[in-house]
């Protein structure tokens, strides 16, 4: 290989290669730390919220304005879930406090054991008079679901009950209990000696928090039994047949005002609109990511062909030399080949430390976090990659010069 | 000689159009990816009420739990209790205090064309509007006698008043809401603040306060708090509970006559905090603080860390521009080495040359701010399709608009130095010689 005179070559006349080195340096390490945040955002928007079928299922939040006291409430959240019931393709109904990923609803600290000094964690309280297991169909890993005697009805203005059972998601209870069953063992809210507790009777696989958060507290959740009233309204959970939502929403409304002499209040929703607004930021930030990174990739490429065609055309009558000397139209073609990729290395050597430099800027600034190697290594290999394939165009027709030229003055 | 050269520049722009339109378009895309995260940071962290920001501050009193609290630690919440907020209202040194929370309400309209609907809005004290210069379509804020007798008084915005009562006048009419009859007393401008600075914790319509009535009516009516109510304790059930709790629920604002009066306010806040604790509250050894609107916006991160990500890989992307347009301008003025060797052969000196060349850069620069400007406002409309309160942030200004020039101006001109330097170390000679 003749790489000796190539990089001497290269060093003569440095301004330009230098140019290309730092615009796949400055590529490499933009794009390696874009794609691991847009990587890092898919990943966290795509845990599994543990709904059987999230297409099927929608959500009223309803308020009778003709309530007046707490028996009535109660009674009409009674025959609004017999009026749900009743509407045909409707697969299951459950009255509950939150919904997932609606951005809205409580959440707890919790504690394996009253006398830890600290909380183990947060966890997210799901509220249900009727099966929510059913209705979203969580898939009920240990232990049962709640009877319908154990569901106390609870009037929010006047009882401060704490449930005594629940059932919590399976990360939850290996957070709590790891390496044991998580049945029958004892969570309690809070620590001290004051904190209440709740027997654990049942483990379902998923259910994603109603804020959906980040980290562990969006997978920890946990649903306790309780009709609870007195609020002025409630909120239903339902799940459709596989795709009848639209037509079953429609008739459910109607059929739930047409159920009310008085004015009510209705909102619908659907679980994929939550699901959109939840992760809207992030799929937002992830589209800005990836169109800067192709429209990087893009102007990188053109940066190579730009140069490697001025290159050629500044050399024309040395190649037009070497052919005459004898040179192979293969060895000019290797010549810018080479001369580039020695280009695209230094720029590649260059883009990994800048982009090493740039994550550990995010992390401390920003609160980001580290960029796995493996970022560094692939973006490597698709600059090598580019850089070939774009100086491949400009070396051909270098090696397409004729010899003739040589002779020839300019 | 700017003028002509000016004119040169123009017409070099047509001289290798491909070479050209690429530099345009690669500077416009980068001008256009920072301008347009620029905008967005811009509005987010600007300054929302000017000339009064230094006189508008949060006080932060730490009701947390002692037990288990480690020094220097995250509070808790950063919101009162409202018998705090009731002390501070009723004895305080500055010019004004507000408190507030968040609310919603079924109002009934009038008309009976319209189904009730669920209102989102807001129950503050009197001196909020005077506080926050909220501007006033029609009536005027509830008076202080409606404010101690907590009246049925309601200020509407203009969307729910243009709603329920056309575009008459509504002050004086009568609606129900939360199944009490209210009285119009006024209907707000328009105003709605991006970034709600007057209320940073939880959120609020993206339309704006559909409503506000008197935080007293709103107590008495035992309304909901639509915001984070923070309790470090189990309270008991009820409103009157909640009420005489240690839950934060209550945003509170006080407003000096001078930005020097802060000393004065900070040293009323630790006498407060030192009263209280002989009662027997506030046992967390952490001082109060008073926080000013732009110190507030800070501590609430109000430009949340995506945001400035954007913006800085979107520069990251600008330089990424800068370097390639050296590229293609080093490309563009190389074949124009004659040119520049006839010229200095006919006496111009090399001065002249760079400033020929500058001023050619700067035309470039130009036509990619034009284009970038357009690329920038697409760009924004983009991001303000994602959601009503992005498209309060996603707008360009005057001040943005300017900005786009000058940083595609000066790109243009910074990557045009090389190049241009390299054009004047052509000797006449050489050229001349080799034609």
């Amino acid at each position: 290989m003749e790489i000796r005179p190539i990089l001497s070559a290269l060093l003569r006349n440095k301004t330009g290669p230098l140019l290309v080195a730092m615009q796949v340096a400055l590529s490499l390490a933009i794009l390696a730390n874009a794609l691991h945040i847009v990587n890092e955002r898919r990943e966290v928007a795509a845990r599994p919220s543990g709904l059987q079928d999230e297409a099927a299922t929608f959500y009223f939040s309803v308020r009778n304005l003709n309530q007046d006291t707490p028996e009535q409430m109660l009674a009409t959240i009674r025959r609004e879930l017999d009026v749900l019931r009743a509407v045909p393709g409707v697969a299951s109904v459950a009255q509950v406090s939150q919904m997932p990923m609606s951005q809205s609803g409580g959440t707890t600290s919790i504690a394996a054991d009253r006398r830890q000094q600290r909380e183990s964690g947060y966890a997210s309280t799901y509220f249900t008079g009727d099966s929510l297991v059913k209705t979203l169909g969580l898939k009920l890993l240990e232990g049962r679901d709640f009877h319908p005697q154990e569901i106390p009805e609870v009037n929010e203005q006047t009882n401060a009950e704490v449930p005594t059972l629940v059932i919590v998601t399976r990360p939850l209870a290996d957070k709590l209990w790891p390496g044991a069953p998580a049945v029958g063992k004892t969570l309690y809210f809070g620590t001290g000696s004051s904190a209440p507790g709740a027997q654990v009777i049942g483990v379902v696989e998923d259910l994603i928090s109603a804020h959906a958060e980040r980290g562990e507290t969006g997978i920890f959740s946990m649903i306790m039994p309780a009709r609870q009233y007195g609020n002025g309204g409630a909120m239903y959970a339902i799940r459709s047949e596989p795709g009848q939502r639209e037509r079953v929403m429609q008739e459910a409304e109607q059929a739930l005002r047409k159920s009310s002499a008085t004015p009510m209040i209705l909102r619908i929703k659907t679980v994929e609109d939550d699901r959109k607004d939840r992760y809207r930021a992030d799929s937002a930030l992830s589209w800005m990511l990836v169109t800067v990174s192709a429209l990087l990739l893009l102007i990188t490429c053109s940066g190579i062909v730009g140069m490697a065609t001025l290159w050629v055309n500044q050399r024309r009558k040395q190649i037009g030399v070497r052919r005459a000397l004898g040179a192979r139209k293969l060895d000019i073609l290797r010549y810018f080949i080479v001369e580039n990729v020695m280009i695209t290395s230094a720029g590649v050597l260059g883009g990994v430390l800048l982009g090493v430099g740039l994550n550990a800027l995010l992390v401390a600034r920003l609160e980001m976090s580290r960029l796995p190697l493996a970022y560094l290594v692939g973006g490597a290999v698709v600059f090598w990659a580019i850089g070939i394939l774009s100086a491949y165009g400009p070396a051909w027709r270098a090696a397409g010069i004729s010899p003739a030229l040589a002779t020839r003055s300019t | 000689m700017f003028a002509y050269y000016f004119k040169l520049g123009l017409r070099n722009l047509r001289r290798n159009p491909a070479l050209t339109a690429l530099m345009v378009l690669i500077l416009a895309v980068g001008v256009a990816a920072s301008v347009s995260t620029l905008a967005i940071l811009h509005v987010m962290s600007g300054d929302p009420i000017p000339g009064k920001s230094e006189r508008l501050f949060v006080p932060f009193v730490d009701n947390g739990q002692p037990d288990g609290y480690v020094s220097g630690a995250a509070p808790d919440d950063m919101q009162m209790t409202y018998p705090d907020a009731l002390n501070l209202l009723r004895k305080h040194p500055a010019e004004r205090a507000t408190a507030m929370f968040a609310t919603g309400m079924a109002v009934e309209p009038p008309r009976t064309d319209i189904p009730a609907f669920q209102a989102y809005g807001l129950a503050p004290t009197r001196a909020f509007f005077a506080m926050f210069d909220v501007p006033f379509l029609h009536g005027q804020p509830w008076t202080a006698d409606d404010e101690a007798r907590g009246a049925n008084v309601v200020i509407l915005n203009r969307t729910v008043a243009e709603k329920l009562f056309g575009d008459a006048n509504p002050v004086g009419q009568r609606l129900i809401m939360q199944r009490q009859p209210f009285t119009v007393v006024g209907v707000l401008g328009d105003w709605n603040p991006m970034p709600r600075y007057y209320k940073l914790i939880g959120s609020g319509p993206a339309t704006g306060e559909e409503f506000m009535i008197p935080m007293a009516t709103a107590v008495r009516m035992e309304l909901t708090p639509y915001g984070s109510v923070n309790c470090s304790q189990v309270r008991d059930p009820g409103y009157a509970s909640l009420l005489a709790s240690e839950c934060t629920w209550i945003q509170f604002w006080f407003e000096t006559r001078a930005a020097g009066e802060r000393a004065d306010l900070h040293a009323f806040l630790e006498n407060y905090v030192g009263e209280q604790r002989k009662l027997g509250r506030l046992k967390r050894p952490v001082a109060p603080a008073l926080y000013n609107v732009m110190e507030w916006m800070e501590v609430r991160k109000v430009v949340g860390n995506d945001t400035r990500l954007s913006a800085w890989l979107a520069f990251g992307f600008l330089i990424l521009c800068l370097v390639n347009t050296v590229g293609l301008l080093l490309a563009k003025f190389s074949a124009r080495a004659s040119e520049v060797g006839i010229r200095r052969a006919l006496g111009a000196s090399r001065r002249e040359i760079f400033q020929q060349f500058l001023i050619e850069t700067g035309v470039i620069g130009l036509a990619g701010g034009v284009l970038g400007l357009l690329l920038a406002f697409g760009a924004l409309a983009l991001i303000g399709m994602q959601s009503r309160s992005m498209a309060a942030m996603a707008r360009m200004d005057w001040e943005m608009l300017g900005l786009t020039f000058v940083i595609s101006i000066c790109a243009a001109l910074v990557a045009g130095l090389l190049p241009t330097w390299r054009a004047c170390q052509v000797t006449p000679a050489m050229q001349l010689k080799s034609q």
